[in-house]
């Protein structure tokens, strides 16, 4: 529930001008009652009341890596970066902050130093060697942004970080809010549509329905790597084939807690505008469950039939009606994400839909497809070729997965 | 002598084909409008003597709304249901004649359709309907539904629609709507 305690008033949010906000609430009394309990929630943060925001740095070992926490007492926007041996953290920051080195004791890590700059501050952690990779995120209750260094590299994918031991200092209502939805940590996975061979849609000035779905899911990603602490998946970061099955195996092997795939519309209308989104249609999953029926009466001979050899076909039937246990939380999904694309794009509430989608079947989690606009509508392409647009759109599907992610963290 | 029969022949001749184009122009004008658009009438008139025209719906999308909307057309009813599902393909297959928009490309040619005893049509289409298919979700569902809508509307026979493409199962049309299972009508979608 107080996730985003911090991401109210965060610098993302600015763009969005006042007018729509005040719609926006207008909406309904839920969104102000949310609203405001966040900012209660968020003022209750110990030393947000102070009048100058610290931030406290402090480095620890574990096991087989080192762990940096930097601490705020107002909510974090930064960005990371490695070179060579250092590891430099920008902070973007509207007032100065009171700059506090706690305790720094680590192996690996050597120093940690800090810079002011005009509008942000940079750190910087210097390491024992270039050797080691690293994985940062955040957690809210106080804004914490935490990096993890693992000399010699990092045991298993970097993509994953199911080995994230739990910290003490991690605020209680955080870690029971990422076990809410599953045991694993919050992990978003972005589906750029298309991709390679396979364009997709064209637009009437060229544009290919594959680099705009990427150039959005990127910002998207970013949108979330800045505001959560949660992991990231992107299921292709450049212009590559990568099938429906793919794209839903790479969420279940991280073990998504949301699945989006972003994808740009075409249709015989020259008319046609607005943002849509899709969950699977149910009519998609009957043959399913008859197929899962046909399984579970059958299961008996099944224990004691299955090879080796078979699991791996078994397990694919189940993945293939994996999303059926999913449509309640992906309708919602559908909704809070097509809320905010109708805001942005001022359409009337016309498009949620439900449809047999290849690429959703598998996803065993809540899953949605978005449609941002239609590439066939040259005033829809013309508005998504700016950069504008792409990040206004990336954010309004943001603010519709927080809003979700929000709910059902209760 | 052989001219003669020859002459009585033609004669017999003539007077069967003007019969029978007369017993259909008669038969079509009771009720104005399509009668002499339909090509197959021509085709296989003998077994047509008690069949009354039949009308059947359609769907079309129009530029208008995202929706299908209803075009009837009147058929003279085919012998099998069978030979009736592939007239109703056809005929989406031709296009509007109220100016909706067409949703299958022009290209496309209906290869085969059969019908299986638990109510399954299989829809078999030349590559055209993927190849030169536009992209998109709102495209390949309009695509899909305005045929499953129209075979399962006018065929209650016909309870799923199972769409192939050259002889074979393929994954979907354009990277969306899955082709894997046979679908059931959607009339959401369809104009009120």
């Amino acid at each position: 529930m107080s996730s985003d305690a911090g991401s109210i008033p965060a610098a993302s949010k600015i763009e969005i001008d006042d007018r729509k906000k005040l719609l926006k609430y207008r909406r309904g009394i839920p969104i102000f009652t949310l609203a405001f309990s966040l900012i209660f929630l968020f003022l209750n943060v110990p030393g947000a009341s102070q009048s100058q925001p610290t931030l406290k740095i402090s480095a620890q070992d574990h096991d087989d890596y080192s762990r940096v926490i930097i601490q705020s007492s107002l909510p974090l926007s930064s960005s990371v970066e490695r070179s060579e041996s250092y590891i430099f953290v920008k902070i973007r920051a509207s007032t100065p902050f009171r700059v506090q080195r706690d305790s720094i004791r680590s192996r690996f890590i050597e120093s940690v130093g800090w810079s002011q700059g005009s509008d942000s501050y940079t750190l910087t952690v210097r390491t024992a060697h270039d050797n080691f990779s690293y994985d940062s995120f955040k957690v809210p209750n106080p804004p914490q942004l935490i990096i993890d260094v693992y000399p010699g590299g990092k045991p298993e994918r970097s993509g994953e970080s199911g080995d994230i031991q739990p910290d003490p200092s991690i605020d209680e209502t955080e870690r029971k809010r990422t076990s809410s939805l599953s045991m694993d940590p919050e992990c978003i996975v972005i589906d750029p549509g298309h991709g390679g061979l396979e364009a997709g849609a064209q637009g009437k000035f060229g544009t290919l329905e594959k680099d705009l779905t990427l150039a959005i899911s990127m910002r998207l990603a970013e949108i979330v790597r800045q505001t959560r602490a949660s992991n990231v998946v992107l299921t292709r970061d450049r212009d590559v084939d990568l099938s429906l099955e793919d794209r839903a195996a790479i969420a279940n092997n991280n073990k998504a807690t949301v699945f989006i795939s972003i994808h740009v519309n075409g249709s015989y209308r020259k008319g046609a505008a607005g943002p849509e989104t899709f969950f699977l249609s149910t009519d998609a999953t009957d043959e399913e469950a008859r197929r899962l029926a046909f399984l579970e009466n059958n299961s008996e001979n099944l224990d004691n039939n299955i090879q080796a050899d078979n699991e791996d076909v078994i397990k694919m039937i189940l993945w293939d009606m994996a999303q059926t246990a999913y449509l309640k939380q992906s309708s919602q999904l559908a909704e809070d994400i097509q809320n905010e694309l109708n805001f942005l794009w001022e359409t009337k509430n016309r498009g949620i839909k439900q449809a047999p989608f290849k690429v959703l079947t598998g996803v065993a989690c809540p899953a949605v497809l978005v449609e941002v606009a239609f590439l066939s509508n040259p005033q829809e392409e013309r508005k998504l070729l700016t950069e504008d647009y792409q990040f206004k759109v990336a954010q309004a599907i943001y603010d519709g997965l927080a809003k979700f992610l929000r709910s059902n963290s209760r | 002598m052989d001219k003669k029969k020859l002459a009585i022949l033609a004669v017999l001749l003539v007077v069967l084909v003007v019969l029978i184009i007369v017993y259909f122009n008669l038969g079509e004008e009771s009720k104005p409008g399509t009668g002499p658009f339909i090509p197959s009438s021509q085709e296989e008139p003998e077994s047509e003597e008690q069949k009354e025209p039949a009308v059947i719906v359609l769907f079309f999308p129009s530029e208008r709304d995202g929706l299908l909307h209803r075009e009837e057309r009147e058929i003279i009813p085919e012998s099998s249901l069978a030979q009736q599902a592939k007239r109703i393909v056809l005929e989406l297959l031709s296009g509007s004649r109220l100016g909706f928009l067409s949703p299958i490309p022009p290209e496309t040619r209906l290869r085969e359709l059969y019908i299986t005893n638990d109510g399954i049509a299989y829809v078999d289409f030349s590559r055209e309907l993927m190849d030169k298919h536009l992209s998109g979700s709102s495209a390949e569902m309009t695509t899909i539904f305005s045929i499953v809508d129209s075979l399962c509307y006018n065929l209650k026979e016909v309870k799923k629609v199972f769409i192939l493409i050259d002889g074979g199962e393929k994954k979907t049309l354009g990277g969306h709507i899955d082709l894997a299972n046979p679908f059931q009508p959607i009339y959401d979608i369809v104009a009120k």
